[in-house]
């Protein structure tokens, strides 16, 4: 399959539609140049088409070797099994774009993003407050992605505004970046009348640490121990993306048994998440007899995972082109034996909750994320699927998964309780597929992957337990990279929180927070 | 000078006796959750701890601030003078009216509320107008039920129960919604949870968040009394026991155990039922109550069958 669907496709709303080029280099992209002109009218044409809300959108600093930036635009098309990759080269005098933002609010985010990391001004777009760099630290003209960027300037420190509602009755409540839990920083501005939530505003960037930054320069073995710690609970989905990434643009693919092995412990990485978020929505409603069932499932997942891997959190097994784990018959049959009995426990921590009417009560309709905000904010991964959004890159871009029948699990309610029904169906698949892969991996087969530098660019990406966690990699001639541009599904995901909450009252919202259980460190990088 | 003593008996009493009644509740709460928990006696070390501990005082904040603490415990323990332990009873002996240990009690939480909003912070004051709100609730219910009590034994004296008295139905309903009563007073599940880190949920923690050290210690500490008045009023009317009338040491080790023994009873039956339900949804607190209410108005028609 080519390009030229997805051409013509575009042509159905564009009449005069020219690409500068189409070119294909790997199986599942398509990268499309095109006219910074009719850039803008060509990702809305794809996210109408698609359909599908903007992935990523970065910026690289190509001004050494070729005078310019490059802005590229990532969109899925989840029928066709294709990402599709809009580039466009933006001068270096005076950098500016269209904003995409206000025909298409996903992309909101990233042109904030590119104005702060690169100094690229999206043209018309209403919001151009920083996201990351606080104005009350980092002065302006400070744009720490150029490549010519070596040490922060001095100049004019600014001051964040906040969004403000008001009218008589309406209460600021500022809560955080400190919170009393031991959660990473956030700040939450809620106005309110009374109890009832009438604007949340969320300010992130206190675990801002230059993650893309610090990616450039490293080597690919170095960088894959790296991609472990960018985000601590998706340690192995993030490692994996890196790699894939990593893998294509070397040009190496991984034997059978490898793949298997990977899909078995990112299904693991699910389950101890699931289980942890399960307990914790249990735990925020004050019901804790399931909360510390939900511990002890967690915990003996954990343990699991020490036993197979050697890590608890699955750290350090993930290497170009292959596994570094050694899985022999007694690990198999420890596998299957534990995961038959973290099932059962599971199953019972489900009953308890299905049974409580208080424990009910609490998360049904609390917290709804209707679909067609979903859409428009571009929500990813779970917090999507409970909104009734099908998107799970593990059934349209399914690999191992279609050998063993994956069912992907929707809702359409988008409330608590749905994404609580999305883990928990999810918890459950994972068991099966875990066993399945079990049963079908091959024996040992041993492929010499010695991978050598190469110059290229590719996209890596993998269903995380949270959503597709996505890194867009770059290397030089000499095997380094470039520039690396991570997504976190909680990218995506954290504006939606803010729309959720609205008209719930306020003792409810840590209830709505868990329920998504966003990551802090995925989002500030 | 005996009556003194007596009085200064009472008061330590309460002080030794109430922080291992909250130690207990929670060693029950983590043992039916499969876990180890903390000590019985974790709350005294809890006190020594505040105790010895600094404190911070907001500078914008007023007198009220710094007055309330003492207001609070002074409450607790002028409502657990009320309650007949060592003062003994007797029916011709005036010890204190139910109204007035309710609103005495009510006082204590006023000032409360006031110092959580003198400190102008966010959390204080939605603490403050989830108390006001919840114990506006609640205090008709504790009403209602006095007075089911009270025309059952013709006085709202304490006193005039805190004998032998049979248990007749009214009782048994007056005691059950003024248990709902207390598992509100005492920011329990299903209305509030102490337990909790999360600072947008909390009503009772979060009016105290601002304060610190001995200050902290103080409410603490007359958290801890309340409780137990509550259960102790709670006991005697479903489990009523005479306070004897001459110290007998073959009769006074028994009567102390049994006396305990009941309202350790009542501890274990709020653990359990913490650990059963979920908290509810704020305003889903005001059915909760309502319920305490109808049942303290069937209690009170009960006593008026004479049932």
């Amino acid at each position: 399959m080519d390009g030229s669907e997805i051409i013509s496709g575009i042509k159905t709303k564009l009449q005069d539609f020219n690409a500068i080029s189409v070119s294909k280099n790997y199986s599942d992209e398509i990268c499309i140049k095109v006219d910074p002109q009719v850039f803008k009218d060509t990702c809305l044409a794809l996210h109408k088409i698609l359909p599908s809300p903007v992935m990523m959108l970065f910026a690289l600093d190509e001004r050494k070797a070729m005078g310019k930036f490059v802005i590229n635009a990532v969109f899925a098309s989840f029928r066709r099994s294709q990402w599709v990759i809009l580039t466009m080269d933006i001068p270096q005098e005076n950098p500016c774009f269209d904003s995409l933002a206000k025909s298409m609010y996903s992309a909101n985010l990233f042109e904030r993003e590119i104005w702060e990391m690169f100094g690229i001004e999206p043209k018309g777009n209403p919001d151009l407050r920083r996201l990351y760099l606080h104005d009350e630290v980092w002065p302006q003209g400070n744009y720490p992605l150029r490549k010519d960027f070596q040490k922060m300037k001095v100049g004019n420190l600014g001051e964040y505004k906040f969004g403000r509602v008001e009218g008589e009755g309406i209460f600021e409540v500022p809560v955080g970046p400190v919170h009393a839990g031991i959660i990473g920083p956030g700040h939450f501005r809620f106005s309110v009348a009374g109890e009832p939530i009438i604007n949340l505003e969320i300010r992130f960037g206190f675990t801002h640490r230059g993650v893309e930054k610090i990616f450039e320069g490293k080597s690919i073995s170095d960088a894959i121990r790296f991609s472990e710690r960018v985000s601590g609970d998706s340690s192995f989905a993030h490692s994996l993306s890196f790699a894939q990434a990593a893998e294509k643009i070397s040009g190496i693919s991984v034997s059978l048994r490898t793949a298997y092995l990977r899909g078995i412990f990112l299904e693991l990485e699910r389950m101890y998440n699931h289980a942890n978020d399960a307990g914790g929505i249990a735990l925020d409603v004050g019901f804790s007899f399931p909360a510390a069932y939900a511990s002890i499932i967690k915990e003996s997942i954990l343990a699991l995972n020490e036993k197979l891997t050697g890590s608890r959190y699955l750290k350090n097994i993930n290497s170009v082109g292959r596994v570094s784990v050694d899985f022999d018959g007694s690990k198999k049959s420890i596998l299957q034996e534990s995961i038959g009995k973290i099932k059962q426990d599971f199953d019972e921590l489900v009953k308890i909750l299905n049974s409580s009417v208080s424990f009910m009560d609490r998360v049904d309709t609390a917290g709804v994320l209707k679909k067609k905000t979903a859409f428009d904010l571009g929500v990813v991964g779970l917090a999507g699927r409970a909104s009734g959004i099908p998107t799970d890159l593990r059934k349209y871009f399914p690999g191992i998964y279609k050998e063993a029948k994956f069912k992907m699990v929707t809702q359409g309610a988008g409330d608590v309780l749905a994404r609580l029904r999305v883990r928990i169906f999810e918890f459950e698949e994972s068991c099966r597929l875990i066993e399945e892969f079990a049963a079908r991996m091959p024996g040992d087969e041993k492929i010499e992957n010695d991978p050598k530098p190469k110059e290229g660019s590719a996209l890596g990406y993998v269903e995380g337990w949270r959503g597709p966690v996505l890194y867009w990699l770059k290397t030089d001639s000499s095997g380094l990279i470039e520039r690396c541009k991570i997504v976190d599904p909680s990218f995506h995901n954290w504006q939606a929180l803010s729309y959720a909450v609205l008209g719930n009252i306020i003792p409810d919202f840590p209830l709505c927070n868990k329920s998504f259980d966003l990551s802090y460190s995925g989002n500030d990088l | 000078m005996i009556k003194i003593l007596i009085i200064l008996l009472q008061l330590i009493f309460f002080i030794a006796v109430s922080p291992f009644i909250s130690g207990v509740i929670t060693k029950i709460k983590n043992n039916a959750r499969m876990r180890k928990g903390q000590s019985v006696f974790q709350p005294y070390c809890n006190l020594v701890k505040l105790f010895s501990k600094g404190e911070v005082i907001s500078e914008t904040s007023s007198w009220i601030f710094k007055a309330a603490p003492f207001i609070v415990i002074s409450s607790s323990l002028g409502a657990a003078l009320l309650i007949p332990v060592f003062i003994f009873s007797g029916q011709t002996y005036y010890i204190g009216d139910f109204l007035a240990l309710i609103f005495i009690l009510a006082l204590g939480r006023f000032f409360l509320a006031l110092a959580a909003l003198d400190t102008a912070s966010a959390f204080g004051g939605m603490g403050s107008s989830r108390e006001m709100f919840i114990s506006s609730l609640v205090e008709p219910a504790a009403c209602l039920v006095v007075f089911s009590v009270s025309l059952q034994f013709g006085s709202t004296n304490i006193a005039s129960f805190s004998g032998m008295h049979p248990v007749s139905i009214s009782s048994l309903v007056a005691s059950f919604a003024l248990f709902l009563v207390a598992i509100a007073e005492t920011s329990r599940i299903p209305v509030d949870n102490q337990e909790t880190h999360l600072e947008l949920t909390m009503v009772h923690e979060a009016m105290v968040l601002e304060y610190s050290g001995k200050r902290l210690a103080l409410i603490e500490m007359s958290s801890y009394i309340k409780q137990m008045i509550w259960f102790f009023l709670i006991a005697q009317i479903i489990f009523p026991i005479a306070v004897p009338c001459s110290i007998n040491t073959a009769q006074i080790i028994p009567w102390c155990l049994w006396y305990l023994a009941r309202i350790f009873m009542i501890a274990g039956a709020v653990a359990l039922a913490e650990v059963s339900v979920a908290k509810m949804r704020l305003f889903r607190v005001a059915d909760f109550l309502s319920f305490a209410f109808v049942l303290a108005i069937i209690a009170t028609i009960c006593a008026i069958l004479g049932v």
